[in-house]
């Protein structure tokens, strides 16, 4: 094991209960190893049963005394265990042997002066666990701030280990214990952590405490993974290890899957005492915004251990969200009382903030941390994330490479370091209250767009919410979707198309998604929104309000833009699934299921628009004011709307029955195929044909005639279906077929009404703009044309040919600066005939009067192909111009 | 880099066709192995012959056309590739074709490796690369432009180089096993606008190549899929290809840009010299000022923005006054 430069650590406190299998005579072998199996597989009423048992018989047998305290513990019982390892001192006055354990149930019950007072007295004895005692002693200094004094008697244990042959499995955890409080100082003591720990397993596999503690260092070290495999392992010789249940809880946190509340609550049916689990329950809870049930746990696990700094940091960080000063200060008071040198409290108050969208005060806790304790590599890369998140890049850039250096095992500061090397190929385009930032290869083309509808967004914006944001607003729009992710929670994988962190917004290209995958456009403006309410309500709107009114903003942008009502929503709704408005952000925090999540932004989304209709549009603004006033959802509706949340959940049902009253009755949620299989043809046709009242069964079997070529026969069905679901314009919508039907036939204007509707409600098919626009060409409309090629720009703006052919009817319609933005696009786009693309682009200048630019961009053209006779006589034709005459 | 400018010069006065000078074009589609492959092979290669002859003016003559099937299309196809074919029509027109003609042989198809050796895959035995190489054997004094547009074709590269030759491969090594593109864009390139970049009214075949390789880019990334064929030519030689070649700053890419389907019959083209002496001193003058333009681009990077940039002006205004004189006389003439 290496020996290396040390000082200090970070971790939260972990107290060994040690397990040692000293024989105790007295009583048959056989009987103490039925109750330690017991202890180990989780049959805790039975494990108490028989060491009572067992120590009744034999009050000196300290292996007994010993399994009862930690059965006790177990369960939560701490003041059983208190009193068994009390009484046991008591009765063998002058053995040492259960001072450790006493010492151990102390310290989770906040007693620490009693517990240092307990390990000292076992180390001064030499107890059989006077290692453990001492690496209790050591930790709970350094939990008291000792720094120095605890780090010096940790790196002893590694002494231990170089001098001793045949250490216990006890002592090798305590020895990896000991690394891995040392890593801290230097990160190779990790691995030398995990050695002591696999030493620990194989000289006793049946001791679950290094695998927990495996576990639990994976998971601190960002490998979820091997954190998975190690609780499992526990869980799989005792599936009611309380600790374990809670390992693999966080393991679920990280990775973002559902389950952890219950996994956690799980642990707590083991051992409703255990403080980590209600202190991660609490956190859990804040993260969904739900500040009273949080409020309740974190203070559940002080009134368990008052001296838990976890749970203080918890509390501290649900004071500050719920805009409690007072309660805040007290707590943290409390907190660095107990610990001068925590910086814990700081980095929990970081992530949290982080995770409440405070993103500014998440970066000043971090740099708190930092000042506290120059070794928290959290609070450095928690400082240089949200920095990021801030727009403070290079600051950011700095302290995630301070953040790496310390902490390698970092997978987000490592990805992000990484994503952060790829900025060079980025260009910045600053427009005038924006920085865009955009991949070097496309960076020509995407900014064409992205800086005039950002500036039009945050008039639009300014002007409906009377606010105005701090600018510049940097918007960062990645080519890779895995680096917008890295960007956005430090890791590949994650769903979203974008995301704000107020004076930060962070996008998809809208090459990195297949054609059709989502409008630009409406995400942009969606994030912007997010931008606004962040600011005016200074991070305190719950999720499931900004994501309503963002998606409402999308809608007053664009005609089309924002989600749409679908057959899944309105059937969800019959059913009962979607959520009240009282419970709404659960949807978004924690989606039952898999669609909830979508369904819950349109709900909410909805939810804006009523609360527009009842009380007029200065209600949307108040709502964000009261939030910013610290007010909560019910109170918000309460001195807003002047309306209990229950009661205006009530008449936003209500509402939505009316406006889909049509839709609704044409939903028919509860047909069910047999055997669970697709449906027949001749299924789909019975039911068309008997339920002229079924949306789907219509729109289907109008398909399947589509299919057959049977079109005027299809015309009835898709007809049928329209009327049903007017509003329906998603895969396979009537509208499409019934263009491309009406098209076939020469009926273009009833082509051209088809698509307008459906281009109309849905913002993303790129295809249905293409074939409008060639209808309305067709049917000499230039202005409709350009304007369904418009659309197609905000899904897919790579086609150089669409470009072209927009440009082409801008100078139709006489609009010269948009037809000079499409040439511009198509340059931008390369194409290999670049001096054709150049040439054009100089005739829209010179068209539009611009002619400085249209000398400099012939003689571009004219640079790649000299002999371009057109280009030759444009050039001519400008100098005509500028000089009166040619020469 | 005085010798190299000098020799681009050179490479830039030699691109207009000698008098007389004749393309000849062989088309070879291969194996399809599936219907659709068929059909796009039989796509390709007739579309490249049909703008050869009606668009370039590659005389009927000059075109020989291989396909798998000789029933598709008894008109145009001269006879079935099987490799005793392809041997025959590399000797005929080697045996037709003058000294300095040029000689087009189009490869649309599947490759595969065997034994080591890129092949290019016909009905019957197939062919290696040094099967071709040996055929190519024929041409001592014509210039060569030898396309393989099917896959795993990177090694014909290090088997054709040779003087007087441009070869181009749809892949850089015979790794790259995946069905290729290449040949839709190539013939595009002849056959649809936007590949005659510089605007002299013709394609070059490193027009072509060029073209083609940065649509077949586009077109793998408009799909979302990673580029498996990455295009090469070499015409200088050395047997190593590159995907971007620059005649401006490398040797490779001045034979390709001389390279022309180009046939007697042609109507005027750029570069030509007419028979009306005013005219012709008109075009010399006109190609002077071309050839000044390239010289001062080429000293771009060594000059002051702004004196570079009216220099340029002033040479593409005279060039553009050259063009109108031009004109105005050939209108007069006609």
């Amino acid at each position: 094991m290496s020996r290396v430069a040390r000082s200090r650590v970070a971790f939260p406190v972990m107290l060994v209960l040690s397990v040692c299998a000293i024989a105790t005579d007295g009583f048959a072998q056989g009987e103490i190893e039925a109750a330690e199996d017991a202890l180990r597989t989780g049959r805790y009423e039975e494990a108490i049963s028989l060491f009572s048992d067992l120590g009744r018989r034999q009050p000196t047998s300290a292996r007994a005394a010993r399994g009862q305290v930690h059965a006790f513990a177990a369960v939560g019982r701490y003041a059983d265990a208190e009193e068994s390892a009390r009484r046991y001192t008591k009765a063998n006055d002058g053995s040492p042997e259960l001072w450790n354990a006493l010492g151990e149930v102390l310290y989770l019950r906040g007693a620490r002066d009693e517990a240092a007072d307990a390990f000292g007295t076992a180390i001064a004895a030499e107890a059989t666990d006077a290692l453990t005692a001492r690496l209790n002693l050591a930790v709970l200094r350094y939990d008291r701030g000792e720094r120095a004094a605890a780090l010096a008697e940790l790196d002893g244990f590694i002494d231990v280990y170089n001098r001793s042959r045949g250490l216990s499995s006890q002592e090798l955890t305590a020895v990896g214990t000991a690394a891995r409080y040392l890593g801290v100082e230097e990160w190779r003591l990790y691995k030398d952590a995990l050695r002591a720990y696999d030493e620990a397993i194989a000289a006793d596999p049946g001791n679950l405490e290094p695998r927990v503690q495996v576990g639990e260092l994976f998971l601190e070290k960002y490998n979820s993974a091997d954190a998975a495999a190690s609780f499992a392992d526990v869980l799989e010789i005792n599936p009611n290890h309380a600790r374990g249940l809670l390992g693999m809880a966080r393991r679920m946190r990280f990775d973002g899957e559902p389950g952890a509340l219950d996994l956690a609550r799980s642990s707590l049916e083991v051992n409703p005492n255990l403080t980590a689990a209600r202190v991660f329950l609490a956190g859990l809870l804040l993260e969904l915004e739900d500040y009273e049930a949080a409020l309740e746990e974190s203070q559940k696990a002080l009134e368990l251990n008052p001296a838990s700094l976890e749970a203080l940091s918890v509390l501290a960080a649900i004071r500050y969200l719920q805009g409690d000063a007072n309660g805040f200060q007290e707590a943290r008071r409390r907190a660095l009382q107990l610990n001068p040198q925590y910086a814990g409290f700081y980095t929990t108050l970081a992530e949290l903030s982080a995770r409440n969208r405070l993103y500014f005060e998440a970066a000043e806790f971090a740099r708190r941390a930092v000042e506290l304790d120059a070794r928290s590599w959290r609070g450095y890369a928690l400082l240089g994330i949200n920095q990021l998140r801030t727009g403070e890049i290079a600051d950011g850039t700095r302290n995630l490479e301070i953040a790496f250096d310390g902490d390698p095992f970092d997978v987000w500061t490592k990805n992000t370091l990484d994503l952060l090397d790829s900025f060079e190929e980025y260009d910045e385009t600053p427009t005038d209250r924006f920085v865009i930032a955009i991949d070097g290869r496309e960076s020509r083309l995407l900014s064409l767009y992205f800086a005039g509808l950002a500036e039009e967004a945050y008039d639009r914006l300014a002007a409906l919410y009377s606010f105005r944001p701090q600018t510049p607003v940097r918007i960062e729009v990645y080519r890779n979707h895995a680096d917008f992710s890295v960007r956005t929670v430090g890791l590949v994988g994650m769903g979203a198309l974008g995301v704000s962190f107020g004076p930060v917004v962070a996008m998809d290209s809208p090459s990195a998604r297949e054609v059709g995958g989502f409008n630009w456009g409406s995400t942009l403006w969606h994030e912007l929104a997010h931008t606004f309410h962040l600011a005016m309500t200074e991070g305190r709107v719950p999720r499931w309000f900004s994501e309503g009114l963002a998606v409402f903003e999308e809608r007053r942008a664009r005609p089309g833009w924002g989600d749409d009502v679908t057959p899944g929503f309105l059937t969800a709704y019959l059913q009962g699934r979607l959520l009240p408005v009282a419970q709404l952000n659960n949807g978004f925090m924690r989606p039952a299921y898999p669609q909830q999540l979508i369904h819950s932004y349109y709900e909410a989304s909805l939810v804006c628009e009523f609360i527009e209709a009842e009380a007029g549009p200065q209600a949307l603004v108040d709502m964000l004011t009261a939030y910013r006033n610290g007010m909560t959802t019910p109170e918000s509706f309460q001195a807003v709307l002047n309306s209990g949340v229950d009661d205006f959940g009530d008449r936003f049902f209500a509402y939505l029955e009316e406006r889909f009253a049509v839709p609704l009755a044409a939903m028919r949620p509860d047909r069910e195929t047999q055997h669970g299989r697709a449906p027949t043809r001749e299924e789909i046709e019975e039911w068309a044909r008997d339920d002229s009242g079924d949306f789907a069964a219509q729109l289907a079997y109008g398909h399947i005639l589509f299919e057959d070529g049977a079109y005027e026969e299809a015309v009835a069905y898709l007809e049928r279906a329209r009327t049903l679901f007017p509003a329906y314009a998603g895969d396979g919508s009537p509208y499409w077929y019934l263009a491309l039907i009406h098209r076939q036939n020469g009926a273009l204007e009833q082509a051209a009404d088809a698509l307008s509707t459906l281009t109309g409600i849905n913002e993303r098919d790129y295809h249905a703009n293409l074939e409008l626009a060639d209808v309305l060409e067709e049917l000499g409309d230039p202005a409709g044309a350009a304007a369904a090629l418009e659309r197609t720009i905000y899904i897919y703006p790579y086609e150089a040919a669409s470009h072209a052919r927009l440009a082409a009817l801008y100078w139709q319609t006489g609009e010269l600066d948009k037809a000079i933005r499409e040439r511009q696009a198509v340059v931008a786009l390369d194409p290999v005939d670049r001096a054709a693309a150049l040439y054009q682009l100089a005739r829209a200048y010179f068209a539009a009067g611009d002619t400085a630019q249209a000398r400099r961009t012939v003689l571009s053209a004219l640079e790649i192909a000299p002999g371009f006779e057109e280009a030759q006589d444009l050039l001519l034709e400008i100098r005509a111009r500028a000089d009166g005459g040619t020469r | 880099m005085r010798a190299a400018a000098a020799l681009l010069l050179a490479v830039l006065l030699s691109a207009a066709p000698a008098a007389g000078q004749q393309s000849h074009l062989i088309v070879v589609s291969g194996l399809s192995g599936e219907p659709k492959y068929a059909d796009a092979f039989y796509d390709w290669a007739t579309t490249l012959i049909d703008a050869a002859r009606e668009r370039w003016g590659v005389p009927e003559a000059n075109i020989v056309y291989l396909a798998e099937k000789t029933e598709r299309d008894p008109g145009r196809i001269s006879g079935r590739s099987t490799r005793e074919n392809v041997e025959r029509a590399v000797r005929d027109v080697a045996v037709r074709a003058k000294a300095d003609d040029q000689v087009f042989i189009v490869l649309i198809g599947h490759g595969s490796t065997r034994d080591d050796q890129s092949r290019f895959n016909l009905p019957g035995p197939d062919m290696s690369a040094a099967d071709f190489a040996d055929l190519l054997d024929a041409f001592p004094t014509q210039t060569i432009c030898f396309v393989n547009a099917a896959s795993a074709s990177g090694e014909f590269i290090p088997a054709l180089s040779g003087e007087n030759r441009a070869v181009i491969t749809a892949t850089k090594t015979r790794y790259e096993r995946n069905e290729t593109i290449f040949a839709a864009f190539f013939v595009e390139a002849y056959a649809g606008e936007g590949a005659d970049v510089d605007k002299d009214q013709r394609v070059s075949a490193l027009e072509a190549f060029n073209y083609a390789r940065r649509e077949v880019a586009r077109a793998y990334e408009a799909d979302g899929k990673l580029l498996t064929e990455h295009a090469v030519l070499d015409d200088d030689g050395d047997g190593e290809g590159t995907s971007e070649p620059d005649p401006q700053s490398m040797s490779e890419g001045r034979l390709a840009m001389t390279l022309f389907l180009t046939g007697q019959t042609a109507s005027l083209l750029a570069g030509e010299a007419p028979s009306d002496p005013r005219l012709a001193a008109l075009y010399g003058e006109r190609q002077r000022l071309e050839q000044q333009v390239v010289e001062l681009r080429r000293r771009k990077d060594e000059m002051d923005p702004g004196i570079y940039e009216r220099q340029l002006e002033d040479l593409l205004v005279e060039l553009a006054l050259k063009t109108r004189e031009i004109r105005a006389l050939e209108e007069k003439e006609q």
